[in-house]
């Protein structure tokens, strides 16, 4: 229909009358389902009736021509068959009156229902990837196809997912209320970020923006700060999305590849959405109380769009916001972006030092922005090879096209160091191209090896590995894996050290006891004797009972602060999962938080010497004193079992 | 994808009245709350008109047309389709009677 007059449809005009229905079906499907929902309380079921009214107009539409009021006419023959469904279900026998009453009033739809239907999609008790789905599909009105072209996925597995949702939320009985308590908003908020960097970032296929998603997620964003203006997180979200499409036209060059923020052409960031960012942000600021993630995170993008050119940029404001978002959110991730921030603000080696503390992450072993990131402060530092390593590194992690390709063109501009003979990556090819070692060893040893390319490149000289960053890599990569997996590695490491002739590759390497039952054996009523004895402190008491009643990795439970403790729920939100505890724990933990609001959960013992720097976040700001280290909890436990089990053992013991 | 809209009286436009501003209202609040409006606004009749012939450069006073003192406006909105700007277009005329609108894509946004 690019020319000529639009005329009212006809019989046999069936294509552009079908692309019309299609249009008031994505403009009106939500309000019908949401008010559907609010009769028969199921959306599976609500969905079901709105397609059978979508139905009604595909067949009437094209004789009729389209309605003057498209959506009411959906919506009343859609709630038409809602009564007979009930009438057949028989089911309410004495509440049919009321019922038949209640249909009988006007279809003014409720806008809380489309508020309320959106906390059903995005309800807790679904898997993420099923709040997306169902969320795309009930409130954004696509089809199944386009949810899974938007992913990359196949049509048959996206209506899988929808089907298992609207189950999961039928068996659940979810009520269609709205909710109160911020957890729930922030569920549904996440989701709708999660659309929008789907789009903003395509984390795999060729192209790095997939516009139609990061508009969807943007007109969810906007609906949702209607609905629910009183949030300033909402606002903070949708501030944060505009600002963020605002650049999309600016973010990939002509041939697609990636454009970064300092170098793109600010004359072309949209400043139509810019304006609509800031106003949302002014919205959000307006409301008050303290800033949540999704206010920081605009408030940093807002930084970004008032600099008119990238030297303007007040990266120290921007460091500032992320230490506070890093606080709230303390993932690897935000970590990452904070150390990009200190560089640009306190210079390349600050920077460097942050991102070295995040390298034994295991959340980031296989993030390629890290060896990136690494790479550009190496750069900034004139350390050229050492930032060409960290690139490669980057584009072997990359799982984008065209960030793969943008990665190692970065590498390849760099002055490579004389050329190397000898690499971990020739070496590894070596070690395993040898005809003495049967199919089985091969497999074995070609996992390990490939772990060490992928952990310290490829290119990295042979004379550069050593027991140091061996120990590390197998601290990263199988710090947490079973004791057989470990010794298995291990082996491979020392065989491989031995035929290259660096004989010491494993000394950091200790070799772990197998027998599952000797490290887990720690069970109840032992641990309920040591938690008795007076010379163990609250504070191990705690650690301990955590771990053992949640089997949570022993890092995360040290990473726990007092805020994110929800001590009614027993439970605590951290690092993107929950740690959760059971009874013992719970009637230690108010006498270890005492009057503390804030900081580490766990502390050291004495404050830390003044020449040791610190991180921030591993600070109590009350009382000055540091995060208990992993180091240091791991000895005090193997001190008071007369070093027969480690904490490890807890874990595993746990459930016995 | 991006539309502008543009729309002008026609001979036969209605003058506005209290309904229609009020119909207007809950149409453009609707818009906004959908997440399709990004910016809306009203349009003097007449205005200036540039053009330019030969690098020589004219200017001419509105109005242009001989229509009478009606609104004119215009919408840009953010839309998954044509056809969905189409029905959008659609919904506007049935509010302001008789009248005519342009639906032209926003290129490079």
């Amino acid at each position: 229909m690019t020319t000529g007059e639009h005329r009212p449809p006809r019989p046999g005009a069936g294509g552009a009358v079908s692309r019309t229905i299609d249009a008031v079906w994505k403009l009106e499907s939500a309000k019908i389902i949401a008010g559907l929902t609010r009769l028969v309380r199921d959306v599976g079921l609500a969905e079901e009736l709105a397609q059978d009214a979508l139905v009604a107009a595909l067949e009437q539409w094209p004789a009729s021509g389209v309605p003057d009021n498209p959506g009411a006419w959906l919506m009343a023959i859609a709630k038409r068959r809602a009564i007979d469904h009930i009438r057949r279900a028989r089911r309410l026998e004495s509440k049919q009156e009321q019922l038949a009453h209640e249909l009988d009033q006007p279809a003014e739809p409720d806008r809380d229902d489309v508020l309320r239907l959106i906390f059903i999609t995005c309800h807790p008790v679904l898997p993420t990837a099923a709040r997306v789905a169902l969320t795309l599909r009930l409130v954004g009105g696509l089809t199944a196809a386009e949810i899974a072209r938007a992913f990359l996925g196949t049509e048959q597995v996206i209506a899988q997912r929808i089907a298992a949702a609207k189950r999961t939320l039928a068996d659940a009985r979810v009520s269609f209320e709205l909710p109160d308590g911020a957890e729930r908003l922030s569920s549904v908020l996440d989701v709708i970020y999660l659309i929008f960097n789907e789009g903003y970032s395509a984390t795999s296929g060729t192209d790095l923006i997939r516009l139609d998603l990061c508009l969807e997620a943007l007109r969810l964003g906007r609906l949702l700060a209607e609905l629910a203006p009183r949030e300033a997180e909402v606002h903070g979200l949708v501030a944060l999305m505009e600002i963020q499409a605002s650049r999309s036209a600016t973010r990939t060059d002509s041939a697609g590849a990636p454009v970064q923020l300092h170098e793109q052409d600010r004359g072309r960031w949209d400043q139509l959405l810019i304006r609509r960012g800031f106003t949302a942000m002014l919205r959000a600021r307006d409301l008050g109380g303290p800033p949540g993630p999704y206010v920081l995170q605009a408030a940093i993008a807002v930084c970004h769009a008032q600099a008119r050119i990238a030297d303007d940029t007040d990266w120290a404001q921007i460091a500032t916001l992320y230490a506070a978002l890093a606080q709230l959110l303390p993932t690897p991730v935000v970590h990452l972006n904070r150390a990009v921030a200190v560089g640009k603000a306190d210079g390349p080696q600050a920077g460097l030092d942050l991102v070295d503390g995040l390298l034994d992450d295991p959340a980031l072993r296989d993030y390629h922005l890290l060896p990136g990131v690494r790479g550009d402060l190496l750069v900034h530092l004139g350390r050229f090879a050492d930032a060409r390593l960290e690139f490669e590194r980057a584009a072997s992690l990359a799982r984008n096209a065209a960030e793969r390709d943008f990665l190692r063109r970065r590498a390849d501009q760099l002055p490579a160091d004389e050329p190397v003979t000898a690499t971990l990556g020739g070496a590894a090819h070596d070690f395993l191209a040898r005809d003495d070692l049967d199919a089985q060893t091969v497999r074995s040893y070609g996992q390990t090896m490939r772990r060490l390319c992928v952990a310290l490149g490829e290119k990295l000289p042979l004379t550069a590995l050593t027991a140091d960053t061996v120990t590390r890599t197998f601290e990263t990569a199988w710090g947490t894996a079973a004791p057989a997996t470990w010794n298995r590695h291990r082996a491979t490491i020392r065989s491989f050290g031995a035929w290259a002739a660096l004989d010491d590759l494993a000394t950091g390497l200790d070799r772990r006891a197998e027998t599952r039952r000797a490290v887990s054996s720690i069970e109840m009523v032992e641990l309920d004797e040591l938690c008795e004895r007076p010379d163990i402190r609250l504070r191990d008491r705690v650690l301990w009972r955590l771990l053992h009643e949640s089997g949570a990795a022993i890092r995360i439970v040290l990473s726990l602060d007092v805020d994110q403790l929800d001590l009614d729920d027993r439970r605590a939100r951290v690092a993107g999962t929950w740690v959760s505890w059971r009874a013992a724990t719970a009637r230690l933990l108010p006498d270890l938080i005492s009057d503390r609001t804030r900081g580490p959960l766990f502390l050291a013992d004495r404050r830390p010497a003044p020449a040791r720097p610190v991180e921030q976040a591993d600070l109590c700001p009350d009382t000055g004193r540091r995060r208990l280290s992993y180091e240091r909890a791991e000895y005090l436990f193997k001190q008071a079992t007369g070093e027969r089990y480690t904490l490890r053992g807890l874990r595993l013991g746990r459930g016995r | 994808m991006r539309f502008l809209m543009t729309s002008r009286a026609t001979d036969t436009t209605p003058e506005p009245d209290e309904t229609l501003f009020v119909e207007m209202g809950k149409f453009i609040e609707e818009l906004s709350a959908a997440g399709v409006l990004l910016a809306t606004g009203g349009l003097e009749q007449g205005g200036v008109r540039m053009t330019s012939t030969g690098g020589e450069i004219t200017l001419t006073d509105g109005p242009f047309t001989e229509a009478k003192e009606a609104i004119a406006g215009f919408a840009l909105v953010e839309v998954r389709s044509r056809e969905e700007a189409v029905e959008l277009g659609r919904r506007f005329l049935k509010i302001t009677g008789d009248g005519s609108s342009t639906i032209q894509e926003v290129y490079g946004a």
